[in-house]
C-alpha cells in the first residue's frame, strides 16, 4: 500500500455530463517526489484539490477515491474528514496565500497552535525557530514583518514553513517558484527537497516546467485536458517518451518547432481521448476513453497504441 | 550595420532619497536584421530600457541613437513611431478589448502616411496572413482569442507599419510551452524576410537562446555581460552570469551542471552598495570590487565583461 493513492479521481462541473478530471489515478510513496505536469487547464491543480477534498464550490467528484495509507479522506457524506489535514499545500502566489494584515510570525504561529494544541507564546517560539529552519536569516526580526515588507523569495519561505510546521505526511507544491526569479527558484527547488526527505514526506510537484521536473522529481505524471496520459520514473520518461502528448511536448522544448502547426492549448476533445483529435497517430478506437495501461512495473500510458505494439 | 546604439544611457524614477535608479549607465548596441536577447531578473531594469527605446519613458540622461539620430524624446514623431514598435508582455492587456483585430491593425496602418486606405486594408489581410491567422480572424474581438492567438494579434499590429526595430518585452511569458515554441519560429521567420530587428527583453533563458544571436546579461540596472549567444551560453564569464545560466533547470539528467545557488536576495535599488552592486553575492569578491564600480570591458572578441576578477 503506497501512502497516498488517488483512484480513478473523476470530477466535473455539477449537472454537467463532460468531466474536467477523467479517472486520475496515481500514488506517492513517503519520501518520493511525484511531479504532475502539463499545460495551463490541463487539471494539475484540480487533481490536488480533489485529492485534498477542497473542491470549489459547483464542482463536485463523480467517482474514484484519495486514499491517506488508507484511509479515505472525505466521510460518507462527502465531508472532509482529520485526515486530509495531514496534507499541506504551498501555492504558487505566496503574497496573495498569506494574510496581509497578520505578522508572518503570528500566520506561523496559528498553524502550529491549532494543530499541536500549544499556547500562543509557545505557538510563536516554535514559529520563529521554523522561519529559521526554513532558511531566512534573523528570523526573530522577520517574524513581526508583515507580507507586503517581505520578497516574494521570502514570502514562499514563510509558507514553506506554514506547510511543514505540523510535520506532514503530503506536501502539495503548486507551482512554488513561478512567480519567483530563477536562482531564488533554485533556492527553493533545494529547501523543498531537503525538508521533505528531513520530514519524510511524500510531495506532489505540481509545474509545468519540464526542466523542474528533470531536477526535482523522481515519478513524474503528464496529464493534459483532465487525463493523466503518462505515469513513469522522470529518468525513463524524458529517455523514451510512449505517449504521443509527451513526444510533442519534448519536441517543443528540445527541437525547433513549425509555427504553420496548429497550436496545441486547453482546446481538447470532449469525448474519447482527450488529445485524440491532436494527435497525428489517432485511428478509429480514439473515440474511446483509453484506460491507463501497465506498460512495464512502473509505467502506464493512457494510449491505445500501446496495445497493438506490446514491448 | 549598427540601427541602434545606446550611449551611457541613466533612468531614474523619483528625486531625492527614495529615488529608484532602473538603468544605470547602459551601453548596448542593435545592428539591422539582428536579435540582441536582454535578461535579467525581476527589476533589474530590462523593462525600462525597452521603454526607454522606444520613447514610452523619457531617459534622465544618455543617448539613444537610431539609425544616426538621437531620438531621445521622438515619440511624438510620426515616422520614428513607424519604424520603432514594441509588442507587450501581457496582450490580454495591451490590446483593446472592444476593438475587432481589423480595428486594432487599422490604427498603426495609419503611421503609412504614403499609403491608401485600400492600401492599408490590403496589408491587414497581409499581415494577418503573415502571422498565421486566417481572414475569419477580422471581425473577431480580443475575447475571442487565445493567449496565443492574442500574441499573434499583438505582432501582427506591430509589423503593421513595416517597422525597422521592435521591442519585445517578455511576449512569451504567460504563453504555454507548446506555444511558445510557436511563436518563437514565428518570430524568426518574420526576421528572415523582412530584416527587422528585436530587442528580445526575457527572464526566460531558454527561450532567449532559441532566438537571439547576442545576448546581454542585466543586473540592477546594469548590463553585467554582452557576447554572442552560443559563447554566452557554453562560457559564462561573469559570476553572475554564472550562476544565472547554473540555476536554470535542464533537462538532461545525466549532465546536471554544477548548480551555484546564490546566497541572499538582490540588494534594493534605493540602497545600492559602493563598488560592485553584486558584491554581496559574488564568490569570486575581493576588496577591490567594495571600493570601486567595474566598468564593462571586452575581454574577447565580440564579448564585454563587467567584472575585475574576469577582466
Amino acid at each position: 500500500m503506497s501512502l497516498l493513492e488517488v483512484e480513478g479521481l473523476t470530477v466535473g462541473l455539477v449537472g454537467s455530463p463532460y468531466p474536467i478530471l477523467r479517472e486520475v489515478s496515481f500514488s506517492v510513496e513517503p519520501g518520493e517526489i511525484l511531479a504532475l505536469v502539463g499545460e495551463s487547464g490541463s487539471g494539475k491543480t484540480m487533481a490536488a484539490l480533489a485529492t485534498m477534498g477542497l473542491l470549489p464550490l459547483g464542482i463536485e467528484m463523480t467517482d474514484g477515491e484519495a486514499r491517506l495509507e488508507g484511509q479515505s479522506m472525505v466521510d460518507p457524506e462527502g465531508r472532509v474528514t482529520r485526515t486530509a489535514a495531514q496534507i499541506s499545500m504551498i501555492f504558487q502566489h505566496p503574497v496573495g496565500a498569506l494574510n496581509p494584515t497578520m505578522r508572518v510570525g503570528h500566520q506561523v504561529g496559528r498553524v502550529i497552535q491549532i494543530n499541536q494544541e500549544l499556547g500562543r507564546t509557545e505557538a510563536l517560539e516554535a514559529a520563529v525557530e521554523m522561519l529559521g529552519h526554513v532558511g531566512i536569516p534573523g528570523p526573530e526580526r522577520v517574524a513581526r514583518n508583515f507580507p507586503h515588507q517581505l520578497s516574494g523569495g521570502m514570502c514562499q519561505r514563510i509558507m514553506i514553513a506554514m506547510a511543514v510546521a505540523c510535520r506532514p505526511r503530503i506536501l502539495i507544491a503548486d507551482e512554488p517558484t513561478t512567480a519567483l526569479d530563477v536562482t531564488v527558484q533554485a533556492q527553493i527547488f533545494d529547501l523543498i527537497k531537503s525538508l521533505a526527505s528531513e520530514i519524510g514526506c511524500g510531495v506532489i510537484f505540481i509545474t509545468h516546467d519540464l526542466g523542474a521536473v528533470a531536477e526535482m522529481a523522481d515519478r513524474v505524471a503528464v496529464m493534459y485536458g483532465g487525463q493523466v496520459m503518462e505515469e513513469s520514473p522522470v529518468r525513463e520518461l524524458l529517455a523514451d517518451p510512449r505517449h504521443p502528448y509527451t513526444r510533442y511536448l519534448l519536441e517543443s522544448i528540445t527541437h525547433e518547432v513549425d509555427h504553420r502547426v496548429e497550436d496545441i492549448g486547453v482546446d481538447f476533445a470532449l469525448r474519447g481521448c482527450r488529445f485524440g483529435h491532436r494527435c497525428l497517430s489517432a485511428h478509429g478506437k480514439c473515440n474511446q476513453f483509453p484506460p491507463l495501461l501497465e506498460i512495464s512495473p512502473d509505467r502506464s500510458v493512457s494510449c491505445f497504441l500501446q496495445l497493438e505494439e506490446p514491448i | 550595420m549598427t540601427l541602434l546604439e545606446v550611449r551611457d544611457l541613466y533612468k531614474t524614477y523619483g528625486h531625492g532619497a527614495g529615488a529608484v535608479p532602473a538603468v544605470r549607465g547602459v551601453d548596448l548596441e542593435l545592428g539591422g536584421g539582428e536579435t540582441v536577447g536582454l535578461v535579467g531578473e525581476s527589476g533589474c531594469g530590462k523593462t525600462t530600457l525597452g521603454r526607454v527605446l522606444v520613447g514610452l519613458n523619457t531617459p534622465t540622461s544618455g543617448d539613444v541613437i537610431f539609425d544616426g539620430d538621437n531620438v531621445a524624446g521622438r515619440l511624438q514623431e510620426a515616422e520614428f513611431r513607424r519604424r520603432v514598435q514594441m509588442v507587450f508582455q501581457h496582450p490580454q492587456s495591451s490590446l483593446n478589448p472592444k476593438f475587432k483585430v481589423s480595428t486594432t491593425l487599422r490604427e498603426p496602418g495609419r503611421l503609412l502616411t504614403s499609403k491608401s486606405s485600400e492600401e492599408v486594408e490590403e496589408r491587414i489581410v497581409e499581415t494577418l496572413r503573415v502571422v498565421g491567422l486566417g481572414q475569419e480572424y477580422r471581425s473577431r474581438r480580443p475575447k475571442q482569442l487565445s493567449g496565443g492567438q492574442l500574441q499573434r494579434v499583438a505582432i501582427a499590429r506591430a509589423l503593421m507599419s513595416a517597422p525597422d526595430m521592435i521591442v519585445l518585452d517578455e511576449p512569451t511569458s504567460s504563453l504555454d510551452q507548446s506555444i511558445r515554441s510557436r511563436i518563437i519560429s514565428l518570430l524568426k521567420d518574420i526576421q528572415e524576410q523582412r530584416q527587422v530587428s528585436y530587442l528580445f527583453i526575457s527572464h526566460d533563458l531558454s527561450t532567449v537562446r532559441k532566438i537571439a544571436h547576442r545576448v546581454a546579461v542585466m543586473y540592477l540596472g546594469r548590463i553585467v555581460e554582452v557576447a554572442e549567444t552560443r559563447a554566452l551560453f557554453e562560457d559564462p564569464q561573469h559570476p553572475y552570469t554564472r550562476a544565472l545560466l547554473s540555476a536554470v533547470p535542464s533537462l538532461d539528467m545525466d549532465n546536471q551542471r554544477k548548480r551555484i545557488i546564490l546566497t541572499g536576495e538582490t540588494p534594493s535599488p534605493t540602497s545600492l552598495p559602493i563598488g560592485c552592486s553584486f558584491q554581496d553575492r559574488c564568490n569570486l569578491v575581493h576588496d577591490r570590487c567594495r571600493v570601486e564600480t567595474p566598468q564593462l570591458g571586452e575581454t574577447q572578441a565580440a564579448r564585454s565583461v563587467e567584472c575585475f576578477a574576469v577582466q
